[in-house]
C-alpha cells in the first residue's frame, strides 16, 4: 500500500495506486524498481532501489536521473536511511520520488518526510491510514526539514 | 528557568496525543510488541522486573516548585508515594499502569514537562552541573546552551533512530560537576581570549561494558557553530556506528575503531558542509534563550560569615552539614544547599511525595521556587540566604533530608539494581544500605573526607561504578550474586577509571572489604590527602594485599568525639520514614 506525501505540502498525504513494481533482482526494465547494479546496466524507464546503509557519495552521481529512488529500511529502528535521504535531497539535489520501503512502522514516516521522503510502502491499508495520521500529527518541529530548511528560530529572526 | 513558549506548549500537547494514539494502537493489536517497545522506550517507559517504570525528563536537572509538586502528586496517584532521582538528573516512578501513562503525560504537559527521549536509542536528556548559574566557580552559565541542545535534539528528524543511546553533558564551571569525560559527547564551555564563549568537544567517553574517557576532538568552537558541529558528529555516528551488536554500538566503539584522529577528520569534513547551513545558531536565538535564565531578584545581603561561624560553633551537626552540604554562591549572602537523599536504610535517590512537597515549599521560602537534581541523586536548593541556613537545616533533618554526607562515603550513588531492574545481575540497594549501616559514625566519615562510592547492579553501569573512588559492580556467577570492587576511579576534571582489585566478593563480605580498603587509606595517607590521592600515589597493590589477606579488619578510628552522629541518627525515626515503610510494604 503506497502513501504519498508530496514535499510541496500543498497536497495532503494520501493512499495512491502504485505504478511501480519492486524487484529483488535484475534485469531492470521500464516500470520496475531494480537493485542499483542492475539499474546501472539499463536505467531507461526504470526506478532504482538501494540499501539504507549505502554510501550516498558513491551512488548519487548516477542517481540524479532516476524517476524514483527507493531506500530499504532493514529494521524499524535503523535510522541510516534517514541520513541517506537527507543528503540525497539537500546535498545532491535529487528531486524525483524518494520512497521508503522495508520495515516501515507508520510512526517513522513523520521523520522520513522531514528527511525528504515523499512515498512510503506500508504493509496494509490500516498501516497506511495510520501513517497518514502520523505524518500530520505534529504541526511543527524544533528543527528545519528538507522542505522547510530553516529551524523556527531562524524563520523568526530572518523575517524582515 | 526556561518557560515554555506557545510553540513548546503546543509541541508537548501534540506529543501527549501522539503517545495516547500509540498506546491505543498497541492495546488494539495494531502495533506489534516490538514496534511499541521502540515507541514506549522513546517515551521513557520500561517494562521492569515487577512493573513498568516511567522516566520523566528533568531537563539538565532543573525544576520549579510547581513542577516538583506535580511530580509529588503523580508519585502519590500513580506510584506508591515516592520517586527515584536517577544518575542523569531525571525522576523515575515505578508501578504506573501502561494504560495510565498517557494521562500522566497530560499531567506533566500541564506543568511544562514530558518524558520525551528519556530512553531508547536516541539523544537523551542533556545534563549539566547542578550548580549551573549560581556556582562561585562558574565561567559560563551552561543552562541556555543545554536548553538550545534540548530543543535541537527533540524529535530530530535524522538522529532519533541511532545505533544506541546518546548522552550529552555540558559544563561551564572550573570544576567539572557534569562528568563530561564519560559521556558520548562532553562539552566544556569557557571564555575565549576575545571574551566570547568557546566550546571544547570531548567525544566517545562512556561507562557500561567498555569504560572509556572521552577524547578531545575540537577546541574553541564558536557559539554559532555549536549545533552544526553536533550535527556533524551525530551524522558520522548515525552512518557508521555499529548496529550488529548492541554492546559495540556506542560512539566510543566507533571512535576507537576509527582512531580519534580519523573520527575527527570525518566530522570535520562533514562539518564543512554544514557550518554555514540553516542550523547555524544566530546570536539572537542565544539571547532569546538566555533571557529565560536571567538572575532572579536577589536581595543585597551582607555576607553572614560571622553569624554562621558562631552557629557552627554552637551546633556540631550544623557545622558538619555546612562543611559538606553547603557550597559557595555567586552572590554575597547566599548559599547553595545540597539536600542529601542518602539516609541509611533508604534506597539512594528515593524521595517520598511528602519530601517533594516539603522541598517545593522550602524552595519558595528560601529561594525563588527553583530546585535542582544532581547526578549524585540529591536535591539542591540553589538560592538560600545564609541567614536562613540553620532554619532550613532543622526542617531538612525532620524530613530525613538533612544528612551531612554530601560527597562522603555514605553519599552512595546507586542504580535501582536487582530489586527493580530487569537488566541487573545483582541487587545494589542492599549493598548501599549495608555499607551505610557499617559506617554510621559521622566523625569517622568526616575524618575520611570526600569519597565517591558508586554501585551498579550490572555492566550497564547506571551507578557509574567505573568512576567511583570506590566502585562496586554486581556480577552473576552461576546464578549467585557477587560483587567486584575497584578503586581509583574519578568523574571530575582529571577523570580516571577504577582498577579492579581482584576476584569478586559475596554480598556479606562487602562491608568488611570496604573497611579494609579504608584502613589502608587511613594508615598510609599523607597530611591533607583525600582517598583518591592516596590511591593514585601508592597504587592499588597495598589495598589488594590487605583485602585478600586473611587477617581480620581493624578499623582505624578517629579520636574526635561523637557528637554529630547522635543528632543525625535521631532523624531516622521521623514520620517520613515510617510512612515510607508503610508505602513500600503495600
Amino acid at each position: 500500500m503506497l502513501v504519498k506525501a508530496p514535499q510541496n505540502r500543498l497536497d495532503p498525504p494520501a493512499i495512491v495506486p502504485d505504478s511501480w513494481t519492486l524487484v529483488e533482482e535484475g534485469p531492470a526494465r521500464p516500470g520496475l524498481i531494480a537493485p542499483f547494479e542492475a539499474w546501472l546496466e539499463s536505467p531507461d524507464g526504470a526506478g532504482v532501489w538501494v540499501a539504507g546503509d549505502a554510501e550516498v557519495e558513491e551512488v548519487e552521481a548516477h542517481l540524479s536521473e532516476a524517476p524514483v529512488i527507493a531506500v530499504r529500511f532493514p529494521a524499524f529502528a535503523d535510522g541510516r536511511g534517514l541520513t541517506f535521504g537527507k543528503l540525497l535531497r539537500t546535498r545532491y539535489g535529487y528531486d524525483g520520488e524518494l520512497r521508503a520501503f522495508g520495515e516501515i512502522v507508520p510512526d517513522l514516516t513523520e521523520y522520513m518526510v522531514r528527511c525528504g521522503f515523499d512515498a512510503f510502502v506500508l504493509a496494509n491499508r490500516r498501516q497506511a491510514e495510520a501513517a497518514i495520521a502520523c505524518i500530520q500529527r505534529m504541526s511543527d518541529h524544533y528543527q528545519g526539514s528538507v522542505r522547510q530548511p530553516l529551524p523556527p528560530y531562524r524563520r523568526v529572526a530572518e523575517q524582515p | 528557568m526556561y518557560q515554555y513558549t506557545a510553540f513548546d506548549q503546543r509541541f508537548v500537547e501534540e506529543r501527549v496525543q501522539q503517545y495516547r494514539d500509540q498506546t491505543r494502537r498497541f492495546l488494539g493489536g495494531e502495533l506489534s510488541d516490538e514496534a511499541f517497545q521502540q515507541l514506549r522506550l522513546r517515551n521513557g517507559l520500561y517494562i521492569q522486573r515487577l512493573a513498568p517504570m516511567l522516566r520523566i525528563a528533568v531537563p539538565y536537572g532543573t525544576l520549579t516548585a510547581t513542577q516538583l509538586r506535580a511530580l509529588a502528586a503523580i508519585a502519590r496517584d500513580f506510584d506508591k508515594g515516592y520517586g527515584h532521582l536517577s544518575t542523569r538528573q531525571n525522576m523515575q516512578i515505578n508501578w504506573p499502569e501502561l494504560e495510565a501513562v498517557p494521562d500522566i503525560l497530560a499531567r506533566l504537559a500541564e506543568v511544562q514537562m514530558h518524558c520525551i527521549q528519556t530512553s531508547g536509542s536516541c539523544i537523551r536528556n542533556v545534563t549539566t552541573d547542578q550548580f549551573a548559574g549560581v556556582a562561585a566557580d562558574e565561567t559560563v552559565d551552561a543552562r541556555p546552551y543545554c536548553e538550545i541542545i534540548r530543543q535541537w535534539s527533540t524529535y530530530h528528524p535524522e538522529f532519533d533512530w541511532l545505533p544506541r543511546k546518546f548522552k550529552i553533558a555540558v559544563n561551564g564551571a572550573r570544576t567539572d560537576r557534569a562528568a563530561t569525560h564519560v559521556h558520548d559527547i562532553g562539552i566544556q564551555i569557557r571564555l575565549g581570549e576575545d571574551g566570547t564563549p568557546r566550546f571544547d568537544f570531548l567525544v566517545g567517553g562512556g561507562l557500561g561494558r567498555t569504560p572509556v574517557v572521552g577524547k578531545l576532538i575540537r577546541e574553541g568552537l564558536a557559539e554559532k557553530d555549536l549545533l552544526t558541529y553536533l550535527e556533524a558528529i551525530l551524522r558520522v555516528y548515525n552512518r557508521y556506528g555499529r548496529r550488529d551488536n548492541k554492546y559495540k554500538a556506542r560512539i566510543k566503539i566507533l571512535v576507537r575503531a576509527l582512531t580519534p584522529e580519523k573520527f575527527r577528520e570525518l566530522v570535520d569534513a562533514e562539518w564543512e558542509n554544514l557550518r554555514d547551513g540553516p542550523t547555524q545558531l544566530p546570536g539572537s536565538e542565544v539571547i532569546r534563550i538566555r533571557d529565560h535564565f536571567k538572575a532572579p531578584p536577589y536581595e543585597k545581603l551582607p555576607d553572614e560569615g560571622a553569624l554562621l561561624a558562631s552557629q557552627r560553633l554552637r551546633n556540631p551537626a550544623f557545622n558538619a552539614w555546612m562543611q559538606h552540604n553547603v557550597s559557595p554562591h555567586i552572590r554575597p549572602g547566599y548559599a547553595i544547599v545540597t539536600l542529601s537523599t542518602k539516609a541509611t536504610g533508604v534506597p539512594p535517590g528515593d524521595v517520598t511525595d511528602e519530601q517533594m512537597d516539603a522541598v517545593a515549599a522550602w524552595s519558595e521560602r528560601f529561594g525563588f521556587g527553583e530546585i535542582r537534581i544532581s547526578h549524585e541523586q540529591n536535591l539542591v536548593l540553589p538560592d538560600v540566604p545564609q541567614r536562613e541556613l540553620t532554619t532550613l537545616f532543622d526542617l531538612a533533618c525532620n524530613e530525613m533530608l538533612g544528612q551531612a554526607n554530601a560527597g562522603l562515603l555514605t553519599d552512595v550513588v546507586c542504580c535501582p539494581g536487582g530489586d527493580f531492574c530487569a537488566l541487573a545481575n545483582a541487587k545494589s540497594i542492599p549493598i548501599a544500605e549495608a555499607i551505610q549501616r557499617r559506617f554510621d559514625d559521622y566523625d569517622y566519615l568526616h575524618d575520611l573526607g570526600p569519597i565517591d562510592l558508586n554501585i551498579s547492579g550490572c555492566m550497564n553501569a547506571c551507578g557509574h561504578h567505573h568512576v567511583g573512588h570506590i566502585g562496586i559492580l554486581g556480577v552473576d556467577k552461576r546464578g549467585e550474586e557477587f560483587y567486584q570492587v575497584s578503586i581509583g576511579g574519578n568523574q571530575a576534571d582529571d577523570a580516571s577509571l577504577g582498577q579492579i582489585l581482584g576476584p569478586a566478593f559475596s554480598r556479606a563480605e562487602i562491608p568488611s572489604v570496604i573497611e579494609r580498603i579504608l584502613d589502608v587509606f587511613v594508615e598510609r595517607r599523607d597530611d591533607g590527602e583525600i582517598f583518591l590521592q592516596t590511591v593514585r600515589r601508592i597504587g592499588v597493590e597495598p589495598f589488594k594485599q590487605r583485602v585478600y589477606s586473611d587477617a581480620p579488619a581493624v578499623r582505624v578510628r578517629s579520636s574526635r568525639p561523637k557528637t554529630v552522629a547522635t543528632r543525625i541518627r535521631s532523624a531516622g525515626t521521623s514520620p517520613v520514614s515510617r510512612a515510607r515503610k508503610t508505602a513500600r510494604a503495600g
